[in-house]
């Protein structure tokens, strides 16, 4: 009996130790080291060519503008800095919804939004050829590696060809709404390229569609409010390294977000003082944090009673 | 590509490990944390072994080649290493008798007539004419040993020693007549482990009891640390000053050969591999073979074990002058056996298999037991011991083997006598040591008989010493608790219990370490 019954006890551990039945597993610390596979990345050149602008502009047109405008109500500010600045430029934006990218390019001047490509994630953007085909069909994306690394097209390379870049030097959507610490990869660019910076400051995006959401959101059955400023073009000065030039930057944003929701004025007293408040959000908790980011701006004061074709 | 050994952290995810225990194995549950050293893998054997003898024989290092110090009329000697190694024994052919042929033809080319050829046993039992056979080979065997010409060293037979003085410490050495008086002497070992080789061939091979004695003692054996690294070994810097006056009279032309770690041959294979890459038939074959030891008798089991053969490659031959040779052989042995660990643990935990040095066809009684536990595994070491001073050291084996009368008469008395007065090493040599070696009986049986010489059950004890002066408990799992007392150790039934038993010692979570071996492994320790 004992030789029979040890005999189905060592069964039985080996069927557990060994997961009969199932796949095997490997001790933690037994397990090879595999150096991190390097994503395979798309290539994007072809989204800057002649066949690709076109598909672009009616895609835009046709398809995403209308799109867009039907789910959130859009203002735009600062636009006449275009005006005097030539281009290329880096249009440098705080970063929270996948919102920011179609609300930035669609609130450009046709001109502008034409020859103006947008920094993505090569992680996330085009490591899939049907993600990497989509997102510079649609947008005019190109892929920079946000963990440092060689790209097929280098964001230098693009501005060299003349476009116009849109970087969100955060490197990711921020996760509350409010702005976070910024890269040093715009200014770099700027700085190296002898290109201007355009700061841009958009608020509503996070409230309309933050991260997890895969549409925009209603405000008590109302398209959501979202607000672009477009601050005054930034160089770096004479003898200003890229350091000191990237805080600039985030001032610049920061400045722009203040002036968004209070007035030019105000903004621009504080900016004086250095009273300007951080936009990246009291210290508080972070429900809190998320909460005040919830609400829209305010939008223009609706002009007299709202008409409806259908009379109620 | 040949993996290096590792540390294992065992793990939610680890099977259960195989420990060896006598004449068997059992799958083992360690605690989690549990830290298992495993050796490397075994490294590729060289393709063309009669290419690589002859390469090393006619290039040796700092040597004339072997065919310019051969010459008609010269007085050839060549000694070997015993049966004691390699472990387990080779398959034919084994590498000492494509050594010694080769060796040989270049003789007969030279034109040399007289040679001896010399098991270099020491104290050890005399070998069996089926020993010496597999060994040397059909041919050797059958040109040399009807002629006598082919023959066991025998430390007591006085008028075949020769004392050749003694060392600036005043160490006596006496070693084989023959040997010392020959024109040339060609020592083929085997190293298997870092311990072997080097001055310990001719200078321990060949000598007597009254050499012996100068570093086979409780005290030399407290002070190697450990006895794997000669350099830190006080044992071996005694063989080193006697080999180095031996080199000044007796031309030594030493050739060392290294083993992969090959050690199981089919179906145990699976012994040698890593428990969670075992596959199906790997598991297959451990439940047949953990079932079928279960069924069998004792000397069946015996036999399955003391049967098998290892397939070992060769993994390089040097030859020429015996310390740069000894050089690159440690280099290669390392090369095989050398695991990194990073700092001590407070409990070590080592089984003991079926076969150690010297119960070859024999039984692995209580005293062997303690030498391959707290002897050859315990100093598996390079730096630091594995377990901390004062730790406690879990071993696995029945000690149920009982005494080999044919092979192990005195440590019947040994243990019946002076262990069950004390187990002191130092005290058991001063007392005792003395009686056994000069012992006519003794003497008898180990020069007429296959029985170790009388002294050799201390040398066991003292193998051990280090480990007993270094840990603060030592629990035998599975071990007969009467044997056990009678060694000065205490027996557990499980590993858990031994860990309960060890916790006065060790506190009721300490850190763990396994040695898995066999195959041999040698832990460099960093602290």
């Amino acid at each position: 009996m004992g030789f029979l019954r040890e005999g189905v006890d060592d069964v039985r551990r080996t069927a557990r130790g060994w997961r009969w039945g199932r796949r095997s597993q490997v001790p933690r610390s037994a397990e090879p080291y595999v150096e991190p596979v390097r994503a395979q990345v798309f290539g994007s050149d072809w989204a800057r060519r002649r066949p690709a602008l076109a598909a672009r502009e009616v895609a835009q047109k046709v398809g995403l503008e209308p799109v867009f405008r039907s789910q959130v109500r859009t203002r735009v500010e600062g636009l006449d800095v275009l005006d005097r600045v030539e281009g290329p430029v880096i249009f440098v934006a705080n970063h929270a919804s996948h919102l920011d990218t179609p609300l930035l390019l669609l609130s450009l001047p046709d001109e502008w939004r034409r020859r103006t490509a947008v920094a993505a994630a090569a992680d996330y953007f085009f490591d899939t050829w049907w993600r990497a085909v989509g997102s510079s069909l649609l947008f005019n994306t190109f892929p920079i590696d946000r963990r440092g690394g060689s790209m097929s097209a280098t964001p230098g390379e693009v501005l060299a060809d003349g476009w116009s870049l849109v970087i969100f030097p955060e490197g990711t959507r921020s996760g509350d709404g409010w702005m976070h610490t910024f890269r040093m990869g715009a200014a770099y660019l700027s700085h190296t390229h002898d290109v201007p910076i355009v700061p841009v400051a958009h608020r509503g995006t996070f409230a309309a569609m933050p991260r997890g959401a895969g549409w925009p959101g209603r405000d008590e059955g109302g398209r959501r409010q979202l607000t672009v400023r477009f601050g005054e073009p930034l160089r770096a000065r004479e003898g200003e390294t890229v350091r000191d030039y990237a805080p600039r930057v985030r001032e610049a944003v920061a400045a722009l977000l203040d002036e968004d929701s209070t007035t030019w004025w105000e903004a621009q007293r504080r900016r004086a003082t250095g009273s300007t408040p951080d936009p990246g959000g009291p210290d508080v908790a972070t429900w809190r944090r998320v909460w005040a980011q919830t609400e829209s701006p305010a939008g223009d004061p609706p002009s007299g009673p709202r008409r409806r074709v259908w009379q109620r | 590509m040949t993996r290096p050994g590792f540390v294992l952290e065992v793990d939610d995810r680890t099977p259960p490990l195989v420990v060896h225990e006598g004449l068997g194995f059992r799958l083992e549950d360690f605690p989690l944390g549990t830290r298992v050293i495993y050796p490397p893998e075994s490294l590729p054997g060289i393709a063309d072994v009669e290419g690589a003898v002859r390469e090393a024989l006619l290039h040796p290092v700092d040597s004339d080649p072997l065919p310019e110090r051969l010459f008609a009329g010269m007085r050839l000697t060549i000694a070997f290493d015993d049966v004691s190694l390699p472990l387990p024994s080779m398959r034919r052919p084994d590498i000492r008798q494509r050594i010694i042929e080769q060796v040989l033809t270049m003789a007969a080319e030279a034109g040399v007539d007289d040679v001896e050829i010399i098991a270099a046993n020491a104290l050890h039992r005399r070998m069996t004419a089926a020993e010496l056979e597999h060994i040397v080979g059909e041919r050797v065997f059958r040109s040399f040993h009807p002629q006598g010409k082919l023959y066991n060293f025998d430390a007591e037979d006085r008028d075949a020693l020769t004392h050749l003085g003694t060392t600036d410490r005043g160490e006596d050495i006496e070693i084989s007549k023959r040997a010392a008086e020959s024109d040339l002497l060609v020592y083929v070992n085997v190293n298997l482990v870092a311990m072997d080789g080097g001055h310990k061939s001719v200078g321990i091979g060949l000598a007597s009891y009254k050499s012996l004695r100068h570093h086979h003692n409780a005290h030399t054996m407290v002070h190697s640390r450990s006895f794997m690294d000669h350099q830190k070994s006080a044992m071996h810097q005694s063989a080193w000053r006697i080999g180095r006056v031996i080199k000044d009279t007796v031309p030594v032309f030493q050739v060392e050969t290294t083993l992969n770690n090959d050690v199981f041959p089919r179906p145990y294979e699976f012994l040698m591999k890593r428990e969670w890459e075992w596959s199906v038939r790997d598991q297959a074959s451990m439940l047949a073979a953990r079932r079928g030891l279960a069924l069998a008798p004792q000397k069946l089991r015996h036999k399955l074990f003391h049967d098998l053969r290892a397939p070992y490659g060769l993994t390089g031959i040097a030859a020429g002058e015996v310390e740069a040779v000894h050089e690159q052989t440690l280099a290669r042995v390392h090369r095989q056996q050398l695991v990194e660990v990073q700092g001590t643990s407070d409990v070590l935990v080592m089984g003991v298999p079926y076969l150690g040095p010297y119960n070859v066809d024999s039984s692995m009684n209580p005293v062997l037991a303690t030498c391959m536990g707290l002897g050859y595994y315990f100093n598996s070491y390079r730096g630091h011991p594995v377990v901390r001073r004062g730790g406690a050291v879990i071993l696995y084996h029945p000690l149920d083997e009982g005494f080999n009368q044919l092979h192990h008469p005195s440590y019947v008395d040994f243990y019946e006598e002076v262990l069950a007065e004390t187990t002191d090493p130092a005290v058991i040599g001063e007392k005792y040591e003395r009686q056994f070696a000069e012992d006519p009986w003794y003497r008898h049986l180990y020069r007429t008989s296959h029985a170790y010489h009388g002294v050799h059950p201390f040398y066991m004890w003292y193998w051990a010493a280090h480990a007993m002066d270094h840990v603060g408990d030592v629990i035998w799992v599975g071990g007969d608790r009467r044997a056990a007392a009678r060694l000065g150790f205490r027996a557990a039934s499980t590993l858990a219990d031994a860990l309960e038993m060890a916790s006065g010692t060790v506190g009721t979570s300490p850190s763990i370490t396994y040695l898995h071996n066999p195959p041999h492994l040698l832990a460099d320790v960093r602290v």
